[in-house]
């Protein structure tokens, strides 16, 4: 006869050894089996997907802004044609479905920073982010109280980061809440004179591109270091 | 097995969301609804844009194994054009409704908007979504033992006969939504003109934020045509292409009371139909 007060007692100071399935992972299995099933896409197009998702990130877009820096004929192509001087840098905003990714549409701007205009970016509707060039959206993009408060605030906000400009300096907040999608091209700091693009392409980092940070010699991470592990986190 | 102690259990906890403003009571009375509560519970909630907020730290967050499948899934469903990310946006984002939006982690409201969307449309049934959730139970129940969930599907389906959009045809070779360049005829606003955005008694859908409505701003770019997410959102394909415009906003004219930097601005992307003349 199992002793119920026992069992009680024992869930609520110890946690369960099971490894059990997540509600997350059932349901997103069951649809999947389901989608496949009804021949509403194929395994292979699902895998050609996921492997489009593991190997986005920021990299191309650090690549494009140092090389924007060196090059100003590449660097007017990158205010101009976005989509040529994203190809440039590897990344054909049309893949892999021959229309881009459907999130993410076709319509990429970057936004010039200039020594009286610093642009940072938000999707106050929801994750509205440049993925194709710049990899999935930190955690902290995507909540409430950045959303909420960068559109209104955006000095105290940028202040939690670290971030304080000067008066002077126009703080131009771009809410991305349609198709277009935006990426920031912050400023060559002092002191890189002679770097070469591998050097330089290191202290641009994802931070820097949202603009909620300023590129900085000797500054190569992001700002939150603080990061909640996964439950099952992606494998190879 | 369920005991009545557990559906006791279960009982209490849901009793304890709340859903509503305090200063009115469950299950009201039309007689005491104002218009400002009335609008306030229709507002879409992925509106976030300047709601008030306590400072909270910054985190980042590893992904989790099945997010980036739910991700995958979203997108692929885009590519077979079974859906476009406008009708995922309104799914997964206002129709959950606010205890969902804000109470569950961001990727199960992408995987909630899939079961929703395919129920919809009838590409599936009910029961055979909780007979595959069921079964997926089964195979895990007692613990995954080593094992990494996978989705096991027990053939490919023939998908000749699924009903698709146009979407995924026309947006070939050219993304969306350069596929509509040409479609929306003369822009009516020039960058540089004064507009004011108009404030619409906007139901179910809107990307308009609400910050903005009534404001006063100036065009800053005419950026392309595209039917307007309020239209595309409900899988229509005969809405006209109409221009967008990025437009800027005084931090000054947006906030009541401004008293931040003066040269400050915001700029956010509004579809034609939601702008007038200003002067």
């Amino acid at each position: 006869m199992p002793d119920h007060d026992h069992d009680h007692d024992h869930d609520r100071t110890v946690k369960p050894m099971v490894d059990e399935i997540t509600d997350f992972e059932v349901l997103e299995i069951a649809l999947r089996e389901l989608c496949i099933e009804k021949g509403l896409f194929t395994a292979e197009q699902h895998r050609i997907m996921t492997e489009y998702g593991e190997q986005i990130g920021p990299t191309p877009a650090a690549r494009l802004v140092a090389r924007a820096w060196l090059d100003p004929e590449f660097k007017a192509l990158a205010l101009r044609d976005p989509m040529a001087a994203s190809k440039e840098v590897g990344v054909d905003w049309l893949d892999p479905t021959g229309f881009g990714t459907p999130s993410d549409f076709y319509a990429f701007k970057i936004l010039e920073d200039t020594p009286t205009v610093h642009h940072v970016i938000v999707c106050a509707l929801c994750s509205c982010y440049p993925r194709p060039i710049l990899g999935n959206s930190p955690e902290w993009y995507r909540t409430p109280n950045y959303r909420r408060r960068i559109v209104r605030w955006p000095r105290p906000v940028l202040a939690e980061f670290g971030l304080e400009l000067p008066e002077g300096v126009e703080v131009r907040v771009q809410d991305s809440n349609q198709k277009h999608r935006f990426m920031v091209m912050p400023m060559r700091p002092a002191g890189t004179e002679t770097w070469t693009e591998d050097q330089l392409a290191e202290i641009i980092t994802r931070d820097s591109l949202i603009g909620v940070a300023l590129p900085r010699p000797g500054v190569t991470t992001n700002i939150a270091t603080k990061a909640v592990p996964a439950v099952r986190p992606i494998t190879e | 097995m369920t005991t009545a102690a557990d559906r006791e259990k279960r009982l209490a906890l849901v009793s304890r969301l709340k859903a509503t403003y305090p200063e009115i009571p469950e299950w009201p009375t039309p007689d005491i609804i104002t218009s400002d509560h009335y609008w306030a519970y229709l507002k879409n909630n992925h509106d976030q844009g300047a709601q008030l907020n306590p400072p909270e730290p910054f985190l980042e967050k590893e992904e989790e194994q099945w997010e980036l499948m739910t991700y995958a899934l979203c997108e692929v469903l885009g590519w077979g054009g079974i859906w476009v990310s406008e009708e995922r946006r309104r799914i997964c984002n206002v129709d959950v409704g606010l205890p969902i939006y804000l109470g569950l982690p961001y990727y199960s409201r992408w995987l909630w908007s899939v079961g929703k969307m395919l129920l919809e449309k009838n590409h599936i049934t009910w029961t055979e979504l909780t007979d595959r959730l069921a079964e997926v139970q089964d195979r895990y129940a007692g613990g995954l033992n080593g094992r990494r969930p996978a989705a096991q599907p027990k053939f490919e389906g023939d998908g000749s006969a699924v009903h698709r959009n146009r979407n995924h045809i026309d947006a070939v070779g050219k993304g969306d939504p350069v596929m509509y360049a040409g479609q929306a005829g003369p822009a009516q606003f020039a960058v540089g003109d004064r507009v004011r955005v108009r404030d619409l008694p906007a139901m179910f859908y809107t990307r308009t934020p609400e910050y903005v409505r009534g404001a006063n701003g100036v065009i800053a770019e005419v950026s392309y045509e595209s039917p307007a997410p309020e239209d595309e959102t409900w899988g229509r394909e005969d809405s006209t292409p109409e221009w967008f415009y990025i437009v800027r906003f005084a931090h000054s004219d947006l906030w009541d009371g401004y008293a931040g930097h003066h040269n400050d601005a915001l700029q956010t992307e509004i579809p034609e139909r939601w702008l007038q003349a200003a002067r």
